[in-house]
């Protein structure tokens, strides 16, 4: 059933959020080997749900939604799925929490990820690792991989929030077989969003269907004072989508999946050319990890032992004690990222590294906006492969872990608007497609998304 | 040749934090002023308190800097607990303003950023109160063109006055101010670090002046400043420059200024210390060393402007910065802790220029002004019967008194010892309690004496 239609039926009176909450969490208990959720907030649920019913007025009206755990709910635990920060717990709402709140929502709880969002399978996590909801010896994708794989498997209706920094809202669903809206940088508020890269950092749904989506980012979009790069302009009304690029750099994928592109790209029935994206597809990646980890090795600074999440008797020097919390309780791909993020800045290399890929991503935004003048949407496969086995992910190097997210991180570094729709299976496993807009074309995006689900 | 250059940390007086909405009170409880934003609380964003941006460039422009269009901040990283992010949102790139000139010492740059909390060491431990973080502070970074310490007093106090007629820097909190001291003599650069407070900057560059002629240093180092014992001490040398791994705050966007909001802010400067020591001369007709000492201050400028409208400009900057100058500091008080009222200066002063009371009396009634609250000068001469008396009959009556009880004084008068006359003419005051009008007393007593 689609949100929509629940929400419906909560109104009428037809169904009770209560009950349908019950049954909710007693399925993620259910499904508890599948390790997506980290918590789950059932007295808050159950105090919504209630709420609900009672006064059933929001747009949300009764709809189990839940939440990345980067994302802070007051009073509930609040963890990034790192080590450092457990038993957080947060005083105060992210403001996506409480326009989700005010209009009725049911937060079930905090879904698996990697930890800060650092990876594409979901594997870095301090939680058990998440398992595809097709097969269990494969990963969810990630980062948001609890988000991905429960949307996948749960059988009521639900909305997940998710979070992209590079792509960690595409990967899983193409990996999970779900879809999922990756909205422009700034149309959803940041704030009470645990920080990875400030300046990459995108909050958005994933759902079963379209309408979900549209539904869920109508209610958490606007403009917030809170957050100071959240944008004053509302989405642009245009949905016409008459023209579409296929970008040529991203066919060079394992072939069932570009056929499964194409063979969906084809289903819209529009005009599309293949289009050279060279600047896009050549220096996004590298510019996009420079940025991502430089960002992200100031935000972990504040980690230290000191105001929140674990700590330990203080017995030695300030800095001894901060190094001892931070070794213990980093896991290796965090500090990988520090040590790399902390490089890229430092004097010497600032220049060739940080203040190049800032440059870069510039240039990189520049063809974007030249591509969109004359496309309305372009298109991509979501992911080069389908999602891999534990054992396969175990063999790759870094940076063939960060190479997964070589179609994803353009849109991302460029902050312009992608939707990931399933375009089929292969050897069972989900296909997705990715089709990218300019800034605040969403509508375009949910447009040819609606005509292209299996309905 | 010494070469001293500083960094001057000033906090601007906004009523709320820099980027976020608490309280600037440090005087509170420990801990009270704070919130996720100034606690740097996962997930929680700046947000640029606009009162504290425009009163960093009212710095800029009035210190004659030239303004960046665009402006950012950064973020400057290093582990310290009383920096709650450990980072600090600074400005690094575009500061608000660079290549100014104030008092002829070139103006490298001057920035926004916010304060850290305060470290309290109590023995073995230490806590952390941060009420003061995120506090707005401007850095003021001139380039080495002191020659000597007496040279950056005198900028640091042109300065702090400049910045109370900006209405950017509460005087009254003397840990408002903090600097770093870059100074070279004859061997290494030494950097001082964070002094705090006008006179210990003072001392301590006196201090390693003098130090660093016995001890020459031979590698850059960075010394700090212990206040109790007026000495400084070595913290570490330095092989290289520190390392901050500056990027980009992107949590607040690009500002840019427009001309709208320069021109309004420029015209919002008003006239600082050194025009108004200049029209004050112009104008007033005061001596320079007396128009200074006004212009100085911006309480007693801006008293003495008041009460000259209506006394004479030579009777109100006289009894300002002499009269009232003294009583303070006789009885200890500084012009910030007391409330003079100009209208009561003025009853006063208005008074003595018309020749209705006494120097005498007007200097006992100054006294009340200062050490009593809510004290009506006009009101309490005319209770007390302190309007000078000039009618020649009481005058006579008290003179013919005194001679009687002077006797001694009267006769040395009589031989030639001018002097003594004073100390009748004192007697007679006493008779009078300070009201008798001295020249009238003169001529009658000189009269009487003669006969």
């Amino acid at each position: 059933m689609k949100a929509v239609e629940y929400v419906e039926k909560i109104k009428s009176g037809e169904l009770s959020a209560v009950e349908t909450t019950k049954a909710v969490i007693k399925e993620i208990k259910k499904l508890n080997d599948y390790n997506y959720f980290n918590t789950i907030s059932e007295s808050l649920a159950l105090e919504l749900a209630e709420r609900a019913d009672k006064n059933p007025k929001g747009r949300l009206a009764g709809l189990p939604v839940s939440l990345k755990d980067d994302l802070c709910i007051k009073g509930v635990e609040t963890t990034c799925s790192s080590n450092i920060l457990k038993g957080y717990k947060p005083t105060f709402n992210a403001s996506v929490v409480e326009k989700l709140i005010n209009e009725g929502a049911v937060i079930i709880g905090k879904t698996n990820q990697d930890t800060f969002g650092f990876g594409s399978f979901n594997v870095n996590t301090d939680y058990k690792i998440p398992k595809n909801p097709l097969d269990t010896t494969r990963v969810t994708g990630g980062s948001s991989g609890g988000a991905a794989g429960f949307t996948a498997l749960t059988k009521f209706p639900h909305v997940a929030i998710g979070e992209s920094t590079g792509g960690s809202i595409a990967a899983p669903c193409s990996f999970c077989g779900v879809t999922g809206m990756t909205p422009t940088y700034g149309l959803v508020s940041r704030y009470g969003l645990i920080d990875y890269a400030n300046s990459l950092d995108k909050i958005g749904p994933i759902a079963k269907n379209v309408e979900d989506l549209e539904l869920v980012l109508d209610v958490i979009k606007g403009n917030d004072k809170k957050d100071s790069t959240s944008l004053n302009e509302d989405l642009k009304n245009d949905n016409k989508v008459k023209k579409i690029g296929l970008i040529k750099e991203t066919l060079n994928v394992d072939p069932k999946i570009k056929d499964l592109v194409l063979k969906k790209l084809n289903e819209t029935g529009i005009k599309y050319d293949i289009v050279s994206l060279p600047t896009i597809t050549k220096s996004s990646l590298s510019s996009y990890y420079i940025i991502a980890m430089a960002e992200a090795s100031t935000n972990l600074a504040k980690y230290c032992g000191m105001r929140y999440g674990q700590e330990e008797k203080v017995n030695l020097p300030f800095n001894e004690y901060f190094s001892n919390i931070r070794t213990k309780n980093f896991n290796k791909e965090i500090k990988r990222r520090i040590i790399l993020g902390t490089f890229t800045r430092m004097a010497g290399y600032r220049d060739a590294f940080y203040l190049k890929a800032m440059k870069v991503r510039t240039l990189v935004i520049e063809e974007y906006k030249k591509t969109f003048k004359k496309y309305d949407l372009l298109v991509s496969p979501t992911m080069p492969i389908i999602a891999p086995k534990f054992s396969e992910v175990n063999k790759l190097k870094p940076k063939d872990h960060y190479m997964m997210d070589i179609m994803t991180v353009g849109p991302n570094l460029a902050g312009i608007p992608h939707i990931s729709l399933n375009a089929g299976t292969y050897n069972k496993m989900p296909v997705g497609i990715m089709f990218m807009g300019d800034y605040l074309n969403e509508k375009k995006l949910f447009n040819i998304g609606n005509g292209l689900q299996d309905n | 040749m010494t070469k001293i250059g500083i960094e001057v940390h000033v906090q601007l007086n906004t009523k709320s934090k820099v980027f976020c909405s608490c309280s600037t009170k440090q005087s509170d409880e420990p801990n009270s002023n704070v919130c996720e934003i100034c606690c740097g609380f996962p997930g929680s964003k700046p947000v640029l308190n606009k009162e504290a941006f425009e009163k960093a460039l009212k710095i800029a422009l009035a210190l004659g800097c030239r303004i960046n269009k665009e402006t950012f901040f950064s973020r400057k990283s290093y582990f310290y607990p009383d920096l709650p992010k450990n980072f600090q949102i600074t400005q690094y790139e575009s500061p608000i303003g660079e290549n100014g000139k104030y008092m002829s010492i070139r103006i490298r740059r001057i920035h926004l950023e916010e304060d850290p909390g305060a470290l309290i060491h109590k023995g073995s431990y230490c806590l952390v109160d941060y009420n003061r973080s995120g506090i707005p502070l401007v850095e003021i970074v001139t380039e080495p063109d002191f020659k000597n310490a007496k040279e950056a007093r005198e900028f640091l106090r042109k300065l702090i006055t400049d910045l109370s007629y900006l209405d950017v820097y509460d005087k009254k909190s003397e840990f408002g101010l903090k600097a770093d001291l870059n100074i070279s003599t004859t061997g290494a650069k030494v950097e001082i670090k964070n002094v705090t407070g006008l006179k210990d900057i003072e001392d301590a560059l006196v201090y390693e002046e003098e130090r660093q002629k016995d001890e020459i240093p031979r590698k850059n180092e960075t010394r700090g400043w212990n206040s109790e014992k007026g000495i400084t001490f070595l913290q570490r040398t330095k092989e290289s420059e520190d390392d901050y791994g500056y990027i980009t705050e992107t949590d607040l966007p690009l500002i840019e200024i427009g001309n709208k909001l320069l021109n309004q802010i420029k015209e919002s400067i008003p006239e600082l210390s050194e025009e108004k020591s200049e029209r004050f001369t112009s104008d007033y007709k005061l001596n320079e060393k007396d128009a200074k000492v006004l212009a100085n201050n911006k309480k007693l400028a801006e008293l003495f402007e008041k009460v000259a409208e209506k006394v004479n400009p030579d009777i109100a900057a006289k009894w300002i910065i002499r009269d009232l100058m003294n009583q303070l500091n006789y009885h200890k008080k500084s012009l910030n802790e007391i409330e003079i009222k100009a209208e009561s200066m003025i009853d006063l002063l208005k008074l003595f220029e018309e020749k209705k009371i006494t120097d005498n009396t007007a200097k006992q009634v100054m006294i009340n002004m200062i050490t009593k609250k809510n004290f009506m000068p006009k009101k309490y001469i005319e209770d007390n019967n302190l309007i000078m008396k000039s009618d020649d009959s009481q005058i006579e009556k008290w003179c013919k008194e005194a001679i009687k009880e002077t006797k001694k004084a009267v006769e040395d008068y009589k031989n030639g010892n001018e002097k003594s006359l004073n100390f009748v003419v004192g007697k007679v005051m006493q008779l009078s309690n300070k009201t008798a009008n001295p020249d009238a007393v003169r001529k009658i007593l000189v009269k009487l004496i003669r006969k």
